[in-house]
């Protein structure tokens, strides 16, 4: 399994970022077109649509969208949802 | 497509410093992270605590400490002691160590600043913009930028700037040709 993650910033503050919650998954940059996060449906337009929502989305080996959850500003999500779905998808595999 | 361009990027990681085997060398004494030679650390503009402008366009050619504090930082109090001496014993020779507040007022800085005899540039950053803007979310943490304006290190959390792995680091970007290069 691989996780990415992407945001709207720059990917120097990415790094700053990444280095300080030492992530071991790699950080992509949408910036500054926001590309992938409007195709995804994550552009935050009720504040100001240079930010995405938080949102998750779990993409099988053939590149189709399995699962997408949406996430809330400053609350722990909870990951059983997903690790439920990737297991019974790497099951039937 | 997304996971081999991550690949390509980690491949070009510090093709500058890379170059430079003894820079290498001396990041990582000084455990500190690098950059891949892509990347470019974003412009800011800020008024410090005496009322000057600082930007960073204004210290192109120069060798960059940046120091991302704020004076209930523990952990900030003797790097920026140690920033201090750094600043008295290099400035002449290149080196800009510039602090940069975290949401802090003027007076409260004035007074850190009077306590720890500070003579270097304290950026005000009141919105949190440049703080932001340069993706920092702890005290302290520190960028080094070389003079042609390359982000050369990260480092989240405190380090010994003054001690032989920082002067040796200084001193090596120090003696770095000038390149003037517009910075983006």
């Amino acid at each position: 399994m691989q996780i990415l993650g992407i945001s709207s910033n720059l990917s120097f503050s990415q790094k700053t970022f990444a280095d300080s919650l030492k992530l071991p998954y790699p950080l992509l940059s949408d910036f500054p077109h926001l590309k992938v996060i409007k195709i995804y449906g994550g552009l935050n337009t009720q504040w100001d649509s240079t930010t995405a929502q938080r949102y998750f989305f779990l993409i099988d080996r053939q590149g189709i969208v399995r699962g997408k959850w949406p996430g809330k500003v400053d609350q722990v999500f909870h990951s059983e949802p997903i690790l439920k779905m990737a297991k019974e998808i790497a099951d039937k595999h | 497509m997304a996971v081999s361009v991550i690949v390509a990027l980690m491949a070009a990681v510090n093709a500058q410093t890379a170059e430079r085997p003894a820079l290498l060398e001396l990041l990582k004494a000084l455990n500190v992270s690098a950059y891949p030679s892509l990347m470019h650390p974003p412009e800011f503009n800020g008024l410090t605590a005496d009322g000057q402008n600082v930007s960073l366009a204004s210290l192109s050619c120069r060798v960059l400490v940046l120091s991302f504090w704020a004076t209930w930082c523990l952990e900030c109090r003797p790097e920026m002691a140690a920033f201090e001496r750094l600043h008295r014993e290099f400035s002449v020779k290149g080196l800009a160590v510039v602090g940069i507040n975290a949401r802090e007022g003027t007076t409260t800085i004035r007074e850190y600043a009077k306590d720890l005899r500070l003579t270097f540039p304290l950026i005000l950053d009141s919105t949190g913009k440049i703080n932001s803007g340069y993706g920092v979310i702890g005290l302290p943490t520190t960028f080094l930028i070389g003079r042609d304006g390359r982000p050369v290190a990260l480092a989240v959390g405190p380090r010994e700037w003054d001690g032989k792995p920082g002067r040796a680091l200084i001193g090596a970007l120090l003696a770095e040709r000038a390149v003037l290069k517009e910075r983006r």
